[in-house]
């Protein structure tokens, strides 16, 4: 397009322009500009020089991960894990959703809801101590409820095979009422004329939800996958390490880029080594994320995330 | 707006009484595994609440219990131990909650409000500009060093709101709700010769009170929750937010009693730990439980876009 | 059109950050010179620049006639009464050195993250605490202390420089250089063991005085004791065994350089040869000694996890034994007697006879902060610290008569204000001046003394590794030794030899050797020097 054009566009789009003037402000400057802190990943830091001063040391701060044969197995865990999160929180949030949507008087959506948010408050530390409450091998609410049946206890802490399950599980339990919440407003958003419709043409409840109601929140779950995908390999810190803590018998099914990272970096706490690790995570994630959204944009333009 | 809720109810009231047994099937599996989930959700949440009150020894000896069979307040009367100090926390936490989300609902809404409109030709260029930064950042040293050397924040309280006041996950997801409403709405807007900016003000905003109170619940929930930016940029007492206030009292009292016992002095005040934790989470999470129905009812009710429309 | 507009705007804004930056570095600089206008011009010729030689002119007394403000930062919460007592110091300071002292305080919660940024960040500060635990060779390469020559510590700290011994003047150094004024007095860092006396009798249990009685101890206990746990470890992120400090480093006679490497020589050993702990027989059988109490149920199946507080448990009377510092231990059996617990403990050191390693004096310090304004007198400051005995015990203890009772010349007494003015790290003045608590125990306090007198001196003593050039493999091997070898030694691996040889060809991977090869090649040159 010529000069005049986008001066055209310039002018036209003033207003919208102007509307996102401040978001941009903020994110040249409270992004971009300390991103060229990105070159730590490639200096031996020293506070003298800092950021720019300090002396390059080429690949050297990433080959602690690469060279610790490691690497490649808490890569995939942590991706399998995220893809496994997506997937059951999603599902169940919508389900959630859809039920607290349909079911129900005022009194008894508004108890359940408000119930349903209560763990997102609980953090990660008092998670992880309930959870070895109810489930450690001596006393645990679990195994002495077994014992009492006559069972054999189960020694979950020194069985990684457990492990993906139970933590598949936490995750969707404590993010189930913060996801639930955005679905219900997807389908509140929802336009009552189209159940009208739906229920005039015969449909039963369950028709109607799978012909209106999922329908009409593709697009939010499309972009809220797109979200999540390209944070596919970063894993959650808090609740692996609150979870699992440094109980090596689990990190062969347990083990993510971040706690790893953690581990390898208690004692020596460095900033370009740390450094590098997140942008090993940040360039998977860039081109996972540009992949998918550019096979959602050719399915469909509007759905894609840019 | 309960006028609305009442008619969608009604109406499917009528269709369901032309065919019962598919709503009653539905409505087995839904209330069974809504009561399900909401007990999953609950029962440890209740854990928490009576080990806040269950005496230290207890839980050491016996682990957390449902009821607190040794009753004690211990735990909250060392929170409250200094109640001045606790009360400025509050108010800083409400002050910073509040104020950061009316900001951020504002910001955030009128940036997904430009980038859903698909009229404007860069749309996709600026989407790719916010969601940029999820993907690659600079890590903490000059965020740190900006915020504090350059911009001169450390100890006012834009350190604690203006981080927090934009999320692009906030502004995406919220493109994709106002990205839901007809665009013949704003068309015949346009026509009336109503401003880009008007249309947003005056139409679209109404129109999504479903998506602003789940974007205002969200930054409310985040700006509640911080404890970071009060860790890395407030030292002054007046400023404390509640979070980090409760979380720096655990660590210090935790902190000064190993310190104290390894150079050997004789640590007489024993800390409860267990029910500190518990009782932390109590008292941060409260309120927000208290306000939370508030913001519920946008949730809870349909919202009929072709009244608009007409 | 749309690829090409995006490229112009990344190039565009990657020149608004390179320019934004740059800026921003010359007004940094700009910064932190101009200030020092305000001091003394001796002081500004020893801004970080200038060598530190340069700081130390050898003529006249120090000139003090202009007043400064000192700041220094503590690890730990500002104590309640910081304004009282610091008033009081600071008139003995103004006095004494025309300066005053001003605190800041990291709180126990979050100062792993604040100390770093404080650092590198170049905050305008002069003194900061200093630690091998938090992490002083690290902070010390990479530049954010000053280094301190002999001249200058003559110069303006004579009183410290004539008591401090000079074997915790080279513990302190890094590369040769010194960047801290060490504390002046020993800190034992061997552990022991505190148990449950009473069960010891009431199971007619003999003296737990070897390994063997200790483990018949715990092994009584699992199995008669219902509700006890025989042994709890202290939660942390520790590579070895919570009981490896007594039953292999004491027990062998070896010194390890830090328990984040599985490296060990003999105390006796004159050439310093270093060997991998775990490649050893002593370190077989102890395993052999761990797997049978694990089998035993000495210590919970899931101790990994558990996040019980291990001193909780044992005033509670949940567990029968626990290992700490002599300080930590000492200091909770007098608190349970004072509260008449129903418990009779006692502490046992299961390697009587054996030699003991001097204490490390890197353990607290205070360092200067490398663009200080007055280094020198940050360093007066310092040596009154350790040394002035009415500011030593300001420091330390707070006000005589509202947070301390004087008890003697070398003991204090305790008042109910004392926790208003303790538990931040004031201890880089410890010094011969110090005050004990006179209501620790006695018999912790004789064993320390016993073990003072049982120090051995090795050639390695004033030893440290600079592991700059191997950082990647020591990374990689603490990941190994906690995933590894932590289950191994708490009997969570059924095939002993299998989990061994699997540990050591991790190691292998991992890069031992190398550590192994640089560690033996510094401590040959170490030992050529002497």
């Amino acid at each position: 397009m010529n000069r005049s054009g986008f001066w055209h566009d310039l002018k036209k789009y003033k207003i919208f322009l102007l509307m996102l003037a401040p978001a941009v402000i903020f994110y040249l400057l409270f992004a971009y500009i300390p991103m060229a802190g990105i070159i730590i990943a490639f200096k031996r830091y020293d506070y003298a020089g800092g950021i720019f001063g300090s002396a390059w040391n080429g690949w050297d701060n990433f080959r602690f991960f690469f060279d610790s044969g490691n690497a490649w197995q808490v890569t995939r865990n942590t991706a399998l894990y995220n893809i496994a999160f997506i997937a059951v929180n999603n599902a169940l949030q919508i389900f959630a959703a859809i039920l607290l949507f349909e079911v129900g008087g005022k009194w008894f959506r508004k108890i359940i809801q408000s119930s349903l948010f209560l763990p997102y408050f609980i953090s990660w530390v008092v998670v992880g101590a309930i959870a070895y409450n109810l489930l450690n091998y001596d006393i645990g609410t679990v195994n002495v409820m077994l014992r009492g049946l006559g069972l054999e206890p189960v020694d979950i802490y020194n069985t990684p095979a457990y492990w993906p399950f139970l933590l598949v599980l936490v995750s969707a339990w404590k993010g189930l009422g913060y996801g639930t919440v955005m679905y219900l407003a997807a389908i509140t958003s929802i336009d009552t004329e189209m159940y009208e419709a739906a229920e005039i043409d015969g449909a039963n409840i369950f028709q109607r939800i799978l012909k209106v109601t999922i329908p009409n929140l593709y697009p939010t779950i499309i972009i809220l996958v797109l979200l999540a995908v390209g944070n596919i390999f970063r894993g959650d810190f808090g609740m692996f390490y609150n979870m699992v803590g440094n109980n090596g018998v689990l990190f062969s099914s347990t083990d993510v880029i971040d706690t790893f990272v953690f581990r390898s970096l208690i004692t020596s706490n460095d900033i370009g080594m740390s450094a590098a690790a997140g942008v090993f995570q940040s360039v998977l994630g860039f081109a996972t994320i540009m992949a998918v959204n550019y096979a959602v944009r050719r399915y469909d333009k509007d759905r894609a995330l840019f | 707006m309960s006028a609305t809720e009442l008619n969608v109810d009604k109406s499917f009231a009528k269709a369901s009484g032309v065919r019962n047994t598919d709503r009653k099937i539905f409505a087995v599996i839904g209330y069974g595994s809504l009561t399900i989930m909401a007990l999953l959700c609950l029962l440890p949440f209740l854990l928490v609440v009576s080990s806040s009150l269950t005496s230290e020894h207890k839980i050491v000896t016996e682990g957390y219990q449902f009821i607190p069979t040794d009753f004690s307040v211990e735990a909250y009367s060392i929170l409250f131990k200094y109640p001045k100090e606790m009360v400025q926390a509050y108010l800083v936490t409400i002050g910073v909650t509040i104020g950061g989300t009316l900001l951020g609902l504002f910001l955030t809404s009128m940036t997904s409000y430009a980038l859903s409109r698909r009229d404007f030709k860069w749309r996709n260029g600026f989407s790719f500009f916010f969601f940029f930064t999820t993907l690659f950042s600079g890590g903490l040293v000059p965020w740190y060093l900006l915020i504090v050397n350059y911009l001169h924040m450390k100890d006012t309280v834009l350190a604690l709101i203006v981080p927090l006041v934009l999320n692009v996950f906030y502004i995406i997801v919220m493109k994709s709700f106002l990205g839901g409403i007809p665009e013949a709405i704003v068309e015949s807007a346009k026509i009336d010769g109503a401003g880009d900016f008007r249309i947003y003000a005056q139409l679209i905003l109404p129109l999504s009170k479903p998506a602003l109170a789940t974007i205002g619940l969200f930054l409310a929930l985040a700006y509640w929750n911080d404890w970071y930016n009060a860790l890395l940029f407030v030292s002054h007492e007046k400023l404390m937010p509640l979070q980090y206030y409760l979380y720096k009292m655990l660590g210090n009292m935790d902190g000064m009693r190993k310190a104290m016992m390894g150079a050997g002095a004789v640590v007489t005040t024993a800390l409860p730990t267990e029910s500190l934790k518990m009782a932390m989470t109590v008292v941060a999470t409260g309120p927000i439980l208290l306000a939370y129905p508030f913001v519920q009812r946008y949730f809870v009710q349909g919202l009929t876009i072709g009244a608009v429309k007409g | 059109m749309l690829r090409k507009s995006r490229w112009t705007m990344f190039t565009l804004l990657f020149a608004f950050v390179m320019v934004m930056s740059a800026c921003g570095n010359n007004k940094n600089s700009g910064s932190s010179a101009s200030p020092s206008t305000e001091a003394s011009p001796s002081a500004s010729a020893t801004t970080p620049a200038a060598s530190s030689s340069a700081a130390a002119p050898s003529e006249g007394a120090v000139d003090t006639s202009k007043e400064v403000k000192l700041k220094m930062i503590f690890v730990g919460p500002k104590p309640v009464d910081y304004d009282i007592v610091f008033a009081e110091i600071n008139k003995k300071l103004k006095e004494k050195i025309n300066a005053t002292l001003e605190g800041e305080f990291l709180d126990w919660s979050d100062w792993a993250q604040k100390y770093p940024l404080k650092l590198a960040a170049d905050e305008n500060f002069d003194l900061i605490y200093s630690a091998n635990w938090a992490g002083y060779n690290d902070q010390a390469l990479k530049g954010g202390f000053l280094e301190l020559t002999d001249d200058m510590l003559a110069k303006y700290m004579p009183q410290t420089w004539a008591a401090m011994p000079k074997v915790s003047w080279e513990q302190s150094k890094v590369n040769g250089k010194l960047y801290m004024v060490p504390q002046n007095r020993g800190e034992s860092v061997e552990k022991l063991i505190l148990y449950r006396e009473d069960l010891r009798k009431k199971y007619s249990l003999p003296e737990i005085n070897s390994p063997e009685a200790y483990a018949t101890y715990l092994k009584t206990i699992a199995e008669k004791e219902k509700g006890v746990v025989p042994f709890t470890p202290e939660t942390g992120d520790w590579k070895f065994h919570n009981l490896d400090r007594v039953l292999l480093k004491q027990q062998n006679e070896w010194n390890m350089f830090d328990l984040d490497m599985p490296f060990a020589f003999k105390l006796t050993d004159e050439k310093g040869q270093v060997f991998n702990v775990y490649d050893t027989p002593e370190f077989k059988d102890l395993l052999v000694y761990y797997k049978d109490l694990a089998d035993h149920n000495a210590w919970s199946k899931n101790v990994l996890n558990s996040k019980n507080d291990h001193q909780a448990d044992f005033k509670a009377g949940k567990t029968a034994s626990i290992t700490h510092n002599n300080g930590t231990l000492g200091s909770l059996m007098a608190l349970m007697r004072q509260e008449n617990s129903p418990y009779e403990v006692a502490l046992a050191d299961i390697n009587q006879g054996k030699k003991k390693s001097v204490a490390i004096a890197t353990q607290n310090g205070t360092s200067i902060h490398a663009t200080s304004k007055n280094p020198e007198r940050a360093l007066m400051l310092v040596d009154l610290m350790q040394n002035d005995k009415e500011l030593h015990d300001l420091m330390m203890y707070g006000i005589s008569g509202v947070h301390y009772e004087p008890v003697g010349d070398d003991k204090y007494k305790a008042l109910d204000k004392n926790p208003n003015f303790t538990g931040f790290s004031n201890w880089d003045f410890n010094s011969p001046l110090n005050r004990d608590n006179e209501a620790f125990p006695q018999e912790a306090s004789n064993l320390v003394k016993s073990w003072e007198a049982g120090v051995y001196h090795y050639p390695l003593e004033t030893f440290v590794f600079d592991n700059s050039k191997v950082k990647t493999e020591i990374a990689n091997v603490g990941n190994v030794m906690l995933r590894y070898g932590i289950p191994l030694e708490y009997g969570l691996v059924k095939d002993i030899d299998k989990g061994l040889a699997d540990l050591n060809k991790q190691l292998k991977a991992a890069g031992i050797d190398k550590i192994q090869a640089e560690l033996q090649a510094q401590i040959d040159a170490f030992l050529a020097k002497q």
